[in-house]
């Protein structure tokens, strides 16, 4: 449903779209689907001029068909592997979060899910030199957490500072700015945060669950249409222009799961880097829980889906074969 | 009142999608009235209020910020100390300004004092390392005891008086007695829910007129909302209030502090204390307190927290307020 403007293609200008709103022709859709000599008599335009018009706008606005093959190998040659920073999560997500998917975690309050959020932005702008988008819901995002995580893997203050700008921070605190900020990014914005460094790489929204939950339930099914929304803006963005998402649910209820993972935390700053756990205060105890419970949380977020698809558990499992089929060099590493 | 507007414009945007028009804002920015009311079904006056609506949006684009500016923005903010070293020790520094915390106690525990007690630390003047500020004080229970802020705050002058040791801190002084404390705290009584929502969605406005007010307390956020017999409701409207709370943290650089009451909670043959409003409501803030005895000694704990490790401190509530168990680490 895109409605016609001036300046959407050569030819397109505003005395026409005029004549065509006289004849009923609004949308894209309108003039693609009318008959194209009857509207030049009725709108006194050229055919020609017409027939060019509607090439253009079926060439901007149409799917086209692609091969499975091609398909393949353009899934081969575009989508990068982002490491996520932590060895076992890694191994979890068989080498870490790919491009143009949408990466899930969940868990109970406190359970770690904006740790490992802060966790892999750091990597991600640190050591692969990438830029992130992160979309903060909830205010929880500390940039002096973010500083603290670096500083375990740096000692160099310029290359903290630079890592710390390659992260750039959006703050919605309700759906209808949250989509906003997402139909921005797609429409321009993802280009201009690239500009002062490495390209984007990943979207994390943390979380997405605080500014839908509002909505659902009741009598209403608003949230729900809004929800899909924002599910399929973030796709798209995800396909369209590459990019790894990370986003993070709640766990209303918490389940047996969280009982045996104890009331503990992912402290430390980073969850590979154990050694300013101490200096953090979490002490030993905290140390030794803390991979451990890295992965509960990630667990959790595969028993998620699992619930919910079975197939993405075996899909899982069929791309540890395809991963050594391909070979490694896909995987993006250390720019420099 | 703008956000409110807001989302009347995108509800009548989102009725309109079911006709071939407009599906985001920036479609609707070349549209004359005449044409929008035609297409929309509306008005014409509506029509041209959802247009000036929009393009006072300006499209609404929103403002990015990179981590780095985040980090100088949070280096120029102060927390409020608590006056407990040890409590400000395991949250580096106090209550973070621009977060929301909440603090979680069974009764009698101090949730109130801590309350009390920060309500009169905003003020501290900035030469002595307080923030200066003042406070937005949301009484739901009746707990609010102007003769308890009175001794508090007296404490807190008396304390600030022995430190003064130069000229500015001498002037600052004079703008800092139990009086300036008194009337630098708004105290809003509400009854029910719906007062309370009321009051928060007014709120931003205030906060507007009143840029030097740095701290919103609610005390509590539990009570108006126990009593509820439509629970998905209550956890739809708990929901949208945690999202309010935290924007108006954000946007006016204000520290959210509310209290909770606890629950108890059987499993099976066991029963455990947990805090009140289920556990969908622990994800709302963004550092959790949680105050307990523990045998006759009184414990804080960082529950949760995203940029502090889990810790637990003991404390005393004496006549002074909230202080540490030994006197001469107090402040």
């Amino acid at each position: 449903m895109v409605v016609l403007r001036a300046g959407m293609c050569p030819g397109l200008e505003e005395d026409l779209i005029r004549d065509l709103r006289a004849a009923d022709i609004k949308t894209v859709e309108d003039l693609v689907s009318s008959d194209i000599e009857e509207l030049a008599q009725k709108c006194s335009a050229s055919y020609k001029a017409l027939f060019a018009i509607r090439r253009v706008l079926l060439a901007q606005h149409t799917a086209f068909p692609v091969s499975g093959a091609d398909l393949y190998e353009e899934l081969l040659s575009s989508t990068a592997i982002l490491s996520t920073g932590n060895p076992s999560f890694d191994k979890l997500l068989d080498s870490g979060l790919y491009t143009g998917e949408i990466t899930e975690l969940s868990g109970g309050p406190g359970s770690g899910k904006s740790q490992v959020c802060f966790g892999v932005a750091v990597h991600i702008s640190h050591q692969l030199k990438q830029s992130v988008i992160y979309i903060d819901t909830t205010g929880g995002l500390s940039a002096g957490r973010l500083l603290q995580m670096l500083q375990t893997e740096t000692s160099d203050t310029e290359a903290q500072m630079e890592a710390l700008q390659r992260i750039h921070v959006f703050r919605s605190f309700d759906i209808f700015s949250l989509l906003d900020c997402l139909h921005g990014l797609s429409g321009g914005g993802l280009q201009q945060a690239s500009v002062g460094g490495g390209s984007v790489k990943a979207v994390i929204v943390d979380s997405v669950s605080a500014v839908i939950s509002p909505l659902l339930g009741g009598k209403q099914n608003e949230g729900m249409s809004l929800m899909i929304q924002v599910a399929g803006v973030l796709k798209t963005m995800a396909k369209d222009f590459n990019i790894a998402a990370l986003v993070t649910n709640h766990v209303t209820r918490s389940g047996g799961w969280r009982a045996a993972a104890g009331p503990r935390r992912v402290v430390g700053s980073h969850p590979q880097n154990q050694s300013s756990a101490g200096a953090a205060g979490g002490g030993r105890g905290a140390l030794q829980s803390l991979l451990g419970h890295a992965d509960q949380v990630l667990q959790t977020a595969v028993f998620h889906q699992r619930a919910v698809r079975p197939a993405v558990v075996e899909s899982l499992q069929r791309r540890n074969l395809w991963k050594e089929e391909t070979g490694r060099d896909r995987f993006l590493t250390r720019a420099n | 009142m703008y956000d409110s507007w807001r989302h009347v414009v995108k509800k009548r945007k989102k009725k309109k999608k079911s006709r071939p028009s407009a599906l985001f804002t920036s479609d609707l920015l070349h549209l004359h009235p005449p044409q929008l009311s035609q297409e929309a079904g509306l008005s014409q006056q509506e029509a041209l209020e959802v247009l000036q609506a929009v393009r006072s949006g300006g499209g609404g684009a929103s403002v990015s910020l990179t981590a780095l500016e985040l980090l100088q923005k949070e280096a120029e903010t102060r927390s409020i100390v608590t006056f407990s070293s040890r409590l400000d020790a395991a949250l580096s520094g106090g209550v973070p300004v621009g977060k929301t915390t909440e603090i979680c106690g069974t009764p009698g525990t101090g949730k109130t004092q801590l309350c009390l007690q920060l309500a009169v630390d905003v003020q501290v003047p900035q030469c002595f390392g307080g923030v200066g500020g003042q406070v937005v004080f949301i009484d739901t229970e009746g707990s609010f005891l102007r003769q308890r802020v009175t001794d508090v705050g007296g404490a807190a002058v008396r304390h600030c008086s022995l430190l003064v040791e130069d000229e500015e801190q001498r002037v600052a002084m004079t703008t800092f007695t139990v009086e300036d404390i008194l009337s630098n705290i708004f105290l809003v009584h509400c009854f029910d829910h719906v007062e309370l929502l009321a009051e928060l969605h007014l709120l931003p406005d205030f906060l507007s007129d009143h840029p030097r007010v740095r701290l919103l307390v609610i005390d509590s956020v539990a009570f108006p909302f126990r009593r509820f017999d439509d629970l998905s409701q209550r956890t739809r409207l708990l929901y949208g209030l945690a999202q309010q709370l935290s924007a108006i943290a954000t946007r006016h650089t204000v520290a959210v502090v509310i209290t909770n009451q606890m629950t108890t909670r059987v499993r099976g043959s066991q029963s455990q204390l947990v805090p009140a409003l289920g556990d969908s409501w622990g994800h709302a803030s963004n550092i959790r307190l949680l105050l307990q005895w523990s045998g006759s000694q009184r414990l804080a704990t960082v529950v949760k927290s995203p940029s502090h490790a889990d810790a637990t401190v003991q404390y005393q509530i004496s006549s002074d307020g909230f202080r540490d168990t030994d006197q001469s680490g107090a402040g």
